[in-house]
């Protein structure tokens, strides 16, 4: 399973390079408030602390922003 | 000597704002010059609530400020208040059960045929994250953030910066970043000793002290990636390590007697749980955005989890938001979560085991199950930039029971703990000055 | 109608207007699209001209200058605005009322200067702050004319390349890459954007002794004021044709032209024009604006 994630995701990577740079004057869309990686930051904060404390995983956005005692 | 001279005034910015509305037909009366000294404001409001279980209300407020040119202060607050019942991990039997309560002042019992739950739960929570994002160079950047979080039996603090490199003109972008956590828990009651027994009331557990710490670091490495005009993803890798008291002070497990009937051993039934001191996890987390010819747009990401508990997780999230006329845009939600259970998960433990057994719990967060999402979200942009949403999800946890610890009656019982929750939020986004303007308005001054 | 021709790698539409050679610059290989941008090009810039052209008896400017309370449609509203806010921004130098004066002076290259009494009887026809504005309603007292002479040229040029954009949102999806267009009205330029290839649009000017300077646009536009061939001699000293408003004279030492590069070609326009307005001072005032320019002293 593990292996096969791997591939997947340096696939996906690969294809990436090979693509021809978006240019700053064609980045309107990509500026949007809703294209961003985190579109609403406090709807990620509150399902991030909701499934900390139901499941036993977390992470893998990014680091920082505290813990609790609630795991 | 110099003589002071008048240089005839700058008059491009007005001029600039004077020909936009004339080019437009929309006016920036003062607004080019005013704008980027004003606070960004969010808030939400959140109502969690499990039937029959756990109820939550939490706020959170953050604002942030451009303090220089591309450099900014966001600071977090959020508080939350907890009541309600929770799962012990001890298991539902034919008959009623009676259970300490964690601070040693009294007991809770649960029916027969019931999910023991301790009805002891109430907490408060206050907790502040700072962060300042900054940049370092043309292409680098810097955010860096401590966080606080307190509780009555709880308390966290960390520190966070996270590297972010930009490649490729600007297409492509490395991050890196480290975070350190050290916590510290104060059990009501006090530390039990693991796989000690729960002596019956007014009894009290054997304790190793008043407090423990953990500590958790984390590193993160990723990739960003523009790929067109109207779509990005982003790959992470992330590994951390937890040391110290891992254990929750608070969960039991159930001791049945050594004939396999499925009957609880006669005396002291009930041990606390207890975990390995230290947890190495792994993760690789996918992330892709696109934007449709329609303007809709589909987030969608992927998580793997493993750690040295023995336990795996998969985790799929989609977010497709439709964006309506006049500002409108809904945004269906579904999550799904699988997890693998750790290595020393059980339901119940054989009289002796507790003896034998370096770790054990029962606490249905390290066992076996599949969490279901369903949500959506409505959201309406104000002209002047202020965006109010709500969103309702439905959360289902459905788990699976270990035949091995299924033995003899119960085979009839319902082990794991399935669950059955709701979310309410409501969230408001403004500028500072909309927000004066607005207040200005309600009070008429 | 625009003639089109197709040059190396884009397509170049031709027409006469506002007295000017003009043109269409349009960055694609696709024929008809390069004829529908000019074609809304070059009628924004028509209709423009039709409207507020002062040689003409049949248009909303007559109908202001004959004097007399009336309503202004929402465009002729906003330039009347736009000349407001230009009018308290230059301390009363820019003035659309002061076309007048041209009663008095010809810049004909001749020595015949009017005399002191002629341009002291049109003076009480000067002056922005006279003329009853607000919005719509505009009251123009008898003998006062209002003209757009000053912006609209560049007004035009920005207008066309809006309505291309307006016309390129329409007929294609959002995400497909951009047509660059270029708008030239006379030597005033207006762009939508950088060139297909990401290059800035070459632009050169005739700086008068045939050399010939270069620079690359990314965005905004360009104009160019002042007019070397319009000017009075007499006993030595020569009358430039900016005449500033509040005196009614020409205004002394002003460049021959001033180009100024800005963020639309309205802007550039006002910045040229008022610079020219502040004579010997015209450097002093571009460098205080933090735009490129280029000043033209000759004779």
């Amino acid at each position: 399973m593990k292996i096969r994630v791997l591939i997947l995701a340096c696939s996906l990577l690969l294809s990436a390079c090979s693509l021809a740079p978006v240019k700053p004057w064609d980045r309107n869309i990509l500026a949007q408030q809703k294209m961003q990686l985190v579109a609403d930051p406090l709807e990620i904060y509150l399902d991030e602390h909701t499934y900390f404390s139901k499941e036993a995983s977390s992470g893998g956005q990014g680091v920082g922003g505290g813990g609790c005692g609630c795991n | 000597m110099q003589l002071k001279q008048t240089s005839p005034r700058n008059i491009r910015r007005p001029l600039a704002a004077a020909t936009c509305s004339l080019l437009t037909g929309v006016s920036h009366a003062g607004g080019l010059i005013a704008s980027g000294n004003n606070w960004k404001i969010d808030s939400a409001l959140m109502l969690y609530a499990e039937k029959d279980r756990v109820q939550l209300a939490e706020g959170v407020l953050q604002v942030g400020k451009e303090i220089d040119d591309d450099e900014f202060v966001n600071v977090r607050m959020v508080a939350d208040v907890l009541t309600g019942a929770s799962p012990n991990g001890a298991i539902p039997i034919d008959s009623a059960q009676t259970f300490t309560r964690p601070s040693g002042e009294g007991t809770y019992s649960a029916a027969a045929n019931k999910t023991p739950l301790d009805t002891s739960f109430r907490d408060l929570r206050g907790a502040l994250n700072v962060e300042w994002d900054k940049p370092l160079s043309t292409y680098q950047r810097g955010i860096f953030s401590a966080s606080l979080s307190s509780e009555q039996d709880y308390l966290s603090t960390g520190i966070a910066a996270t590297f972010a490199q930009d490649l490729n003109q600007r297409n492509t972008t490395l991050t890196f970043g480290l975070s350190y956590n050290r916590d510290s828990v104060m059990p009501q009651g006090g530390v039990p000793v693991g796989l000690s027994t729960m002596p019956p009331f007014p009894a009290t557990k054997t304790t190793t002290g008043s407090s423990k710490t953990k500590n958790v670091a984390e590193a993160l490495f990723g990739i960003t990636q523009v790929i067109s005009r109207q779509s990005l993803m982003q790959l992470n890798y992330s590994w951390g390590k937890s040391n110290g008291y891992l254990t929750d002070p608070y969960k039991i497990l159930s001791v049945l007697d050594s004939n396999l009937s499925g009957d609880l051993r006669a005396s002291n039934p009930y041990v606390f749980e207890k975990r390995p001191d230290s947890r190495a996890y792994q993760s690789l987390y996918w992330k892709g955005v696109h934007q449709f010819a329609n303007e809709n747009v589909l987030n969608l990401s992927y998580r793997y989890f493993w750690d040295d508990w023995g336990i795996q997780s998969h985790t799929v999230d989609v977010r497709y938001r439709f964006d309506f006329k006049a500002h409108h845009y809904l945004q269906p939600h579904l999550r799904y979560y699988q997890q693998g259970k750790a290595d020393f998960y059980r339901q119940v433990l054989i009289d002796g085991e507790e003896t034998t057994l370096a770790a054990a719990s029962a606490d249905y967060r390290l066992g076996e199950f599949v969490t279901r999402t369903i949500g959506l979200k409505y959201g309406y942009e104000f002209k002047n930039g202020a965006e109010i949403n709500f969103r309702m999800e439905v959360i289902t946890q459905k788990g699976k029971d270990q035949a091995a610890d299924a033995v003899g009656k119960l085979q009839n019982q319902q082990l794991f703990p399935n669950n059955e929750a709701y979310l309410l939020q409501a969230g408001v986004s403004l500028d500072s000055d909309i927000l004066m303007k607005v207040l200005r308005g309600l009070f008429n001054y | 109608m625009p003639r089109l021709v197709r040059r190396a790698d884009y397509f170049v539409g031709q027409f006469a207007a506002m007295a000017s050679d003009c043109e269409v610059l349009i960055d694609t290989d696709n024929q008809a699209l390069a004829q529908s941008i000019c074609i809304c090009a070059v009628s924004e810039v028509t209709r423009l001209e039709h409207k507020y052209s002062r040689y003409r008896d049949d248009n909303i400017l007559y109908r202001i200058n004959q004097g007399g309370r009336m309503e202004v449609d929402e465009e002729t509203a906003r330039l009347l605005d736009y000349a407001q806010q230009l009018h308290t921004l230059s301390d009363g130098l820019f003035d659309v009322t002061s076309g007048v004066l041209r009663r008095a002076w010809h810049f004909d290259g001749s020595d015949r200067l009017p005399s002191a009494e002629q341009v002291e009887a049109l003076l009480p026809l000067i002056g922005w702050h006279k003329v009853y504005w607000h919005k719509p309603e505009i009251h123009l007292a008898a003998g006062m004319e209002i003209d757009f002479g000053g912006i609209g040229k560049e007004y035009a040029a920005d207008r066309a390349v809006l309505a291309v954009n307006a016309l390129l949102a329409e007929q294609t999806n959002h995400y497909d890459q951009q047509t660059p267009v270029l708008v030239n009205l006379g030597g005033d330029l207006a762009i939508n954007g950088p060139r297909r290839n990401g290059a800035g649009w070459q632009v050169a000017f005739d700086n008068g002794d045939k050399q010939t300077e270069g620079f690359s646009l990314q965005q905004g536009g360009v104009a160019t004021s002042g007019d070397s061939h319009r000017y009075l001699q007499k006993d030595g000293v020569r009358y430039s044709h900016v005449l500033d408003p509040r005196s009614g004279w020409p205004v002394k030492h002003a460049p021959a032209t001033v180009t100024v590069v800005a963020n639309s070609c309205t802007d550039a326009g006002m910045l040229s024009t008022l610079a020219l307005l502040h004579g010997a001072e015209a450097e002093a005032f571009l460098r205080g604006q933090g735009v490129p320019y280029w000043v033209r002293t000759e004779c």
